[in-house]
């Protein structure tokens, strides 16, 4: 099946006229390729093995460089990056703002990175920061936040996100949570719930204000993994059984709501896996050990069929019109 | 082969979605998009790809317990043969549910009905196995694509056609590792077997089996490229001879396959951008990386730290030289982003994982190793 073939279904069903039709045709035989993603992936993926590669080599050769050129050198690159991004920004808004400009996004985010390695340079090398390694993070973490803002990136924003929870003591990046984080100490755990509760709320309340809409999911995604797996790590591993159960349920009752609320599925799916997880858990420990053998084929059975008849009905149930 | 999902519903589904791009370029108006929908009608539940995980996911863990769940009546029977039942019941009953939620439920490779598929299709291996004990590979081959080919026939299932193909290049390499020759003419039986399978793809004109083709012309390409690669040509003779060398030998035709090394992705390449073909393009730029990577094994004097520098530099002036070339578009080439930026939430994550992490390297530097990693909460 072609153009030709559907356009000929449509001229057939009287929904086009012929000239129409040829407009469209001749639309689609002269439109151009568009290679658009496929160079961005090639710029984003040059932009990370430079930087890696000249990290590496102003590593081998600390020595014979000296350290005020390396340091004078990432200073220069990182002002250049940001003001290029200054110059070529667009004015401040609460709404998302689309850049027609093609290099920005990806200066700023170079920028940023370069912003770090200087810090952690002046750090190794002069101890600038002394044993105040809060310090040392919060600063790019504000500067990040508010570089976020202004000029509209949520990579930023993500990585603004990822500095303050490295400033609780956290890894937060999706990939990580698990192996990143020692949450067999009480305290990371409450940290790790806390702060993912306060980066819930906080994209819940920036899509309710209407401030920078779309970082609510950046905001939401992020501090919801965090908060779930440690709630759920809490529910095995540590006593107060019930509040992290209560905690957990509510997020994922949360996730569910906001699902329905901004139609996002990736939330509906966190709900049902983070959810189905907790109520399981929870019904096995309360049966006992004896009764979980006995009973645990057919409540998976069941208990699988039953998600899987919410999921192929989730439309109906949770009254998403689309 | 009758196939299972409505035909009728994805050529309607096909016209909607070209309908609406047409749409969105303003070729067509609002009211003349919604008489498409309306005339050209699918009933299918596609939900998006968050729900579709979660469906397979629930949905395996089902069968997995159903398969527990039969086995409690089979108790007694711990033989070979009692397994052998046990897992073709399962099969059926797995079929039979696919049948009737594909038939009453309108999925279209939705999740649900992939994993029941996957689930009949591995049970119905199982007494093949149990069958033929210590048979050489190429009956287990054999019938796993006596079992796939109709399979695919039938549901058009993209990971069955991936594990086909893989099943069918392992048939060929094991066949040609049996004669002495065979090892020497290895790669060109690879490349003409993939070049069979290209041209065969392409000739498909089905809608049904669209994305089929696609994975098929995916996995060929990319066949057809390793098989002439000199890095695995050469790598994979020492492997096949147990020569224990520190350094891989030279193998016989040594500049053919430079040759085809070169030359095999800039034809991709090329190829891809005359044919406006976007498989060809994007598998073309994977192999030139391939083919850099091939060169920079065997004759790069440069430190890997100064290969990712000048290899990060010069893409990163290659793209911007491009897209400053395509600023207006030039030889029905463009740099206009196809819609709307459907990915942007997840490049931000992606950012995260990768670029985010480094406060964290910092970190160890910083404090000498008591900052690293997640324990950091017990400095301050």
């Amino acid at each position: 099946m072609n153009t030709q073939t559907i356009l000929n279904a449509l001229i057939s069903k009287e929904v086009l006229s012929a000239p129409q039709a040829s407009v469209i045709e001749s639309y689609e035989a002269t439109k151009p390729f568009s290679i658009h993603w496929e160079l961005r992936s090639v710029l984003y993926l040059g932009i990370i093995l430079f930087t890696s590669g000249i990290g590496i080599i102003i590593y081998e050769n600390i020595d014979t460089i000296g350290h005020q050129v390396i340091i004078a050198a990432i200073a220069a690159l990182t002002a250049a990056c940001f003001y290029y991004t200054v110059k070529h920004s667009l004015p401040c808004s609460n709404q998302e703002v689309r850049n027609p400009n093609k290099f920005v996004d990806h200066v700023l985010l170079l920028g940023c990175t370069l912003f770090l390695a200087l810090e952690g340079y002046l750090q190794f090398q002069y101890n600038v920061f002394g044993s105040r390694y809060g310090l040392a993070i919060i600063i790019p973490t504000i500067i990040f936040f508010a570089c976020a803002y202004r000029f509209d990136h949520r990579g930023t924003l993500s990585m603004a996100i990822t500095g303050l929870a490295s400033w609780l003591g956290l890894t937060i990046a999706p990939l990580s949570i698990l192996s990143g984080n020692d949450f067999t100490a009480e305290r990371i755990l409450t940290t790790a719930v806390a702060l993912g509760i306060v980066l819930v709320s906080f994209g819940w309340v920036s899509d309710k204000k209407d401030v920078k809409k779309h970082f609510s999911f950046t905001y939401m995604f992020m501090g919801g993994n965090l908060a779930s797996i440690a709630a759920i790590i809490g529910l095995f591993s540590h006593d107060l059984k019930i509040v992290y159960f209560l905690i957990g349920i509510a997020l994922s009752c949360f996730f569910v709501y906001r699902a329905r609320h901004a139609q996002s599925l990736v939330f509906l799916l966190m709900g049902v896996i983070y959810g189905y997880t907790i109520i399981t858990y929870s019904i096995f420990t309360t049966v006992g050990e004896d009764a979980a053998i006995a009973l645990g084929t057919f409540y998976f059975l069941f208990s699988s069929i039953g998600v899987i008849f919410f999921l192929l009905n989730f439309k109906k149930f949770l009254g998403i019109k689309k | 082969m009758k196939k299972a999902y409505n035909e009728n519903w994805i050529e309607n589904l096909h016209i909607q979605q070209t309908a609406s791009a047409w749409l969105s370029k303003n070729l067509l108006t609002k009211e003349q998009y919604e008489q498409v929908k309306a005339l050209f009608p699918e009933q299918f539940y596609r939900p998006g790809i968050f729900v579709k995980i979660g469906l397979f996911f629930f949905a395996t863990i089902a069968c997995s317990f159903f398969v527990g769940f039969v086995s409690i009546f089979f108790i007694d029977s711990g033989s070979e043969i009692g397994f052998s039942f046990l897992s073709l019941i399962c099969a059926v009953c797995f079929t039979v549910f696919l049948e009737y939620l594909i038939k009453n439920r309108g999925l279209f490779h939705s999740g649900v009905d992939n994993a029941l598929l996957y689930a009949a299709v591995s049970a119905a291996m199982v007494p093949v196995f149990m069958l033929f004990e210590n048979a050489g590979f190429w009956i287990y081959g054999i019938v796993a694509l006596a079992i796939l080919i109709p399979v695919i026939l039938r549901y058009a299932d993209l990971l069955a056609t991936l594990i086909a193909f893989g099943v069918l290049f392992t048939l060929l390499a094991d066949l040609m590792m049996k004669f002495p020759l065979g090892k020497a003419l290895l790669p060109f039986s690879v490349m003409i077997l993939s070049v069979v399978v290209y041209f065969m793809a392409k000739k498909n004109k089905s809608l049904y089996y669209q994305d089929c083709q696609k994975v098929l012309e995916v996995l060929s390409l990319f066949t057809f490229y390793l098989g002439g690669n000199y890095f695995v040509v050469r790598e994979g003779n020492a492997l096949m001879n147990d020569f224990s060398l520190p350094v891989s030998p030279q193998i016989s035709f040594a500049p053919l396959f430079y040759f085809f090394t070169i030359i095999i992705p800039l034809a991709y390449i090329v190829t891809g951008l005359r044919k406006h073909d976007r498989i060809l393009f994007i598998i073309g730029l994977l192999a030139f990386a391939f083919s850099i990577f091939t060169y920079r094994s065997y004759f790069s004097q440069l430190t890997p730290s100064q290969e990712l520098a000048v290899a990060g530099a010069l893409m990163i002036f290659i793209a911007w030289a491009a897209i400053r070339y395509l600023h207006t578009p030039k030889h029905e080439l463009c740099d206009e982003p196809d819609g709307r930026r459907k990915l942007a939430n997840l490049e931000a994550i992606l950012v995260a994982q990768n670029l985010g992490q480094t406060p964290h390297e910092n970190g160890i530097e910083f404090g000498g190793g008591n900052f690293g990693g997640g324990g950091a909460g017990e400095v301050y």
